[in-house]
């Protein structure tokens, strides 16, 4: 039996570990499946802190259950792994409690949407100062495949063997209707194009969403697929400037998907800045 | 020197200044030199024409119980206080309204139901606040200006009361009220030829210290505030709200910040989300909402990241009985939510001890890095007291937290195996101390591992703090039949403590040989003093206000043997008279 040479592994290794970008990854090593889209969803999270120039110990990375959940694992910052649905709020008060640091909220499409749903809307309407990242995949998979609140209409999962019954919500309209002050997409297969998002979004003093396009490349095999998304993704700004909330609303319609700001208003407050205003 | 203990009622609809005219005389009588202790039952509905109850005993000696029934009820209003005279003595005495604004029908007239027994003076209360003030509003001050001549109490003292209380008002409404007073006390002065024997006249009692007259949410917020607390989150729920609108008020003065959150849930995660930011934070909520926190407790204690709830219990299960009290969570705070999941619960047993119980909180849960829960109830929550202004909580009460040293930061093991359980705590921000927490089963690290050793290790370590706990806890209230074996031995918890204390001294005095025993700390639990006390007595007795017997149950456990219960959900909070005459019975 032929065995792979150390050197060779040390040798790539080193290659590896020669981008300093992964100064923000964490020695270890994703739970991930090979060719999962999180791969490049933190890519785009180690860029734009190194390129921020964020300190690691003022990070800190907040996430909920299911694949998404274990995000926190593979920083090389403080991160906490709470309870399927509640990133928002365990981020919202250590945000309140530590303004200092950079928060970061991680969530998947069951998380935010289905069980963690009903936080989403008072994160937004508070502006809490929290950058909050949706891997959407449309479908539960840590679970095995079941469907999920963005899972589209009829498509078989699971838990839907002939079709799921339910309509999928659409998060970017969610969160627009919900005030949310900086609503953006992203899509994994894009790391570049995401990275200039999450640096937007952490720079912007106010509660960031942002929607992640990413393939379950194990229990959707004909959905959400990367030649799909490749297919069916466009850079949003060429459609929008991003300060029009009735353009914002339109561009989210469904499929293609626009990629990039939606919506920004530069003029709210954060929730510990009108705090300070009505205390003052 | 003679001695008043006695117990006076005010019964009105709602929105006819029951509730206010109880407050007005417990401040008189605070400031005379009186313990106090007052309770007010009123409608779970804001609007309509409940029924109001304001309960206030007055005594020259400490007081541990509110008293089951009056001495005196003043009637504002006839068919509420017909289903008040229950709660009178029999050799009591009524004040009611001799000429109401409308004559009563044959059978509505509270006149017509008293007991035989019952002394009755009759004050046209109506037309007297009529003539004082041109509306009968001020009835209630009438009615507190002829009990004031009736008792010979003090008339200048009172009236500054009243003043005192409308300070904030414009003068009419200060004049009115004080006019409505000295119309009652000088018609009562007058008119009623007195037949009881009740007087204040004569008694004085010794300049006290400053005393603060306050109820245990009141107490919560302010030891709070004194620990060091920087942030609340919370959801407004009966009858726990008031500590929440306290703190939005004075927490932003002491750099704090408070949330109220879309849910219960959102609250207590905010709170553990502050508390791995490193800072003190708290919420308080009832059973509804302890009920959506459970989903929390786990990962507190899992994680190890201190959080504290107040849980003021209510009427239950469900919805339950929202402004009645009760003690049926002690099951809930205990044991709610799944897996292997010690934490801490602190039950005060008085007004007072709402302020260590608080601090003590804070204290614990930083230090020990974990959950804890402090249970008041709905009579502790709302009764008033007058208390000595407690002292503020020492320094080493205020950091407890144990931070990694700068060696231990080489390679840090957030979740490290200690003697005391207790590993050294990073805050976000500390360079070289970063790591990761999480609800699932992990190793010192803090990175996931499922091995049955790894579990079992962590378990035990997890189980260990609390040993510390222990060692800290306020030592249990235990009042022993001096020399002899006892023959009934009472074990109380939370605002029931006080009750059975007082019918141990009251059963005394009858000639039982009685001991009584209560642990503010009821997790984790001092069972060799419980052992101890248990074996110094031949029968024991558990009254508590749940129907299950649920602190009866967990005794059991401890001392393994066979005991009494007594259990009432009423509503009301516990009486010594009920455990006085189980106690006779036993």
């Amino acid at each position: 039996m032929e065995t792979i040479k150390s050197d060779y592994l040390d040798e790539k290794l080193d290659q590896v570990r020669a981008k300093d970008f992964l100064k923000y990854r964490s020695g270890d090593l994703p739970t991930w499946c090979p060719g999962c889209g999180y791969f490049g969803i933190m890519d785009a999270l180690y860029k734009a802190c190194r390129e921020l120039e964020l300190k690691h110990e003022d990070i800190c990375t907040v996430s909920g259950i299911g694949c998404s959940g274990r995000t926190p694992i593979f920083i090389n910052s403080y991160g906490f792994h709470t309870l399927h649905g509640r990133s928002i709020p365990v981020a919202t008060g250590l945000k309140l409690a530590r303004e200092d640091l950079t928060v970061f909220a991680v969530a998947g499409d069951g998380d935010a949407l289905g069980i963690g749903g009903g936080h989403l809307p008072h994160v937004a309407r508070k502006n809490i100062d929290i950058t909050f990242l949706l891997f959407d995949n449309s479908i539960y998979g840590l679970t095995k495949g079941q469907s999920s609140s963005t899972t589209p209409h009829e498509m078989k999962t699971n838990s839907h063997p002939v079709g799921n019954p339910d309509t999928p919500l659409n998060p970017i309209k969610l969160a627009l209707a919900y005030g949310a002050s900086f609503v953006a997409r992203g899509y994994a297969g894009d790391p570049e194009g995401m990275k200039t998002i999450i640096k937007q979004g952490i720079q912007y003093k106010g509660f960031s969403f942002i929607q992640i396009l990413t393939p379950c490349v194990t229990f959707d095999k004909t959905n959400r697929t990367w030649k799909n998304l490749k297919e069916n993704v466009y850079n949003l700004t060429l459609h929008t400037q991003a300060d029009n909330m009735e353009t914002a609303m339109r561009a989210a319609e469904n499929e293609p998907f626009g990629v990039g700001l939606f919506f920004q208003d530069k003029e709210r407050l954060s929730y510990q800045d009108i705090l300070r205003n009505l205390n003052s | 020197m003679k001695d008043i203990n006695l117990v006076i009622e005010i019964c009105g609809s709602a929105g006819e200044g029951t509730i206010s005219a109880g407050e007005i005389l417990s401040r008189f009588m605070s400031a005379q030199g009186y313990e106090i202790m007052s309770f007010d039952s009123y409608p779970a509905e804001i609007r309509g024409f409940g029924k109001c109850v304001a309960h206030t005993r007055i005594s020259s000696d400490p007081i541990y119980s509110p008293g089951k029934l009056a001495d005196v009820l003043i009637a504002l209003n006839d068919i509420h206080s017909i289903s008040q005279l229950s709660a009178l003595k029999n050799k009591g005495i009524l004040i009611y309204d001799s000429q109401p604004a409308r004559p009563h029908e044959e059978d509505k007239s509270v006149l017509g139901w008293v007991d035989p027994g019952v002394i009755s003076y009759g004050i046209p209360l109506t037309m007297l606040a009529q003539r004082a003030a041109g509306s009968a509003r001020g009835r209630n001050m009438v009615g507190l200006g002829a009990i004031a001549a009736i008792f010979h109490m003090d008339k200048d003292g009172f009236t500054a009361s009243i003043e005192n209380r409308y300070a904030k008002k414009k003068k009419i409404v200060i004049d009115s009220n004080v006019n409505s007073f000295l119309e009652g006390f000088e018609w009562a002065g007058k008119h009623i030829e007195k037949i009881d024997s009740f007087s204040f006249e004569g008694v004085t009692m010794p300049l006290q210290k400053e005393k603060l007259i306050i109820n245990g949410n009141q107490l919560v917020a302010r030891a709070a505030l004194d620990a060091n607390l920087k942030f609340y989150a919370g959801y407004p729920i009966t009858p726990a709200t008031k500590i929440m609108e306290i703190l939005s008020k004075e927490l932003p003065g002491h750099g704090g910040t408070l949330l109220q959150t879309e849910d219960e849930i959102a609250a207590i995660g905010a709170v553990v989300g502050a508390g791995f930011g490193g800072i003190r934070a708290m919420t308080a909520t009832s059973g509804p909402g302890f009920a959506l926190m459970t989903e929390f407790t786990g990962l507190s204690v899992m994680a190890e990241v201190p959080a504290v709830i107040i849980n003021s219990q209510r009427g239950g299960p469900s919805t339950g009985i929202p402004t009645k009290t009760e003690q049926s969570d002690f099951n809930a705070a205990l044991s709610g939510g799944t897996g292997d999941c010690p934490r801490v619960v602190l039950a005060p047993t008085d007004t007072f001890s709402c302020y260590q119980a608080t601090v003590l909180a804070l204290y614990l849960a930083e230090k020990y890095q974990t959950l804890v829960v402090v249970l008041l109830d709905f009579f502790l929550s709302n009764s008033i007291r007058n208390i000595d202004i407690p002292e503020k909580p020492s320094e080493s009460l205020l950091n407890a937290n144990i931070a990694p040293l700068p060696e231990e930061l080489e390679n840090y093991q957030r979740y490290k195996i200690t003697e005391t359980g207790i590993s050294p705590r990073a805050i976000p921000g500390t360079p070289g101390g970063i790591f990761f927490s999480t609800g699932l089963e992990h190793d010192e690290y803090g990175r996931p591992n499922y091995s049955d050793k790894g579990h079992l290790k962590m378990t035990e370590k997890r189980y260990k703090k609390y040993a510390g706990v222990l060692t800290e806890a306020p030592i249990p209230q235990i009042s022993e039949f001096e020399g002899e074996m006892a023959d009934i031995g009472v074990i109380s918890w939370g605002s029931s403590a006080g009750a059975a204390r007082e019918a141990v001294m009251l059963a005394r005095k009858e000639g039982i040989k009685a001991s009584s025993f209560s642990s503010m700390m009821l997790s984790p639990f001092p069972e060799k003093e419980l052992i101890d006390f248990s074996d110094k007595c031949k029968k024991i007795l558990v009254p508590e206000l749940n129907y299950g017997g649920q602190f009866a149950n967990f005794a059991t456990h401890i001392i393994k043997r066979p005991l009494e219960r007594l259990n009432f959900i009423t509503g009301r909070p516990m009486a010594s008279e009920d455990i006085l005459e189980k106690m006779r019975e036993m």
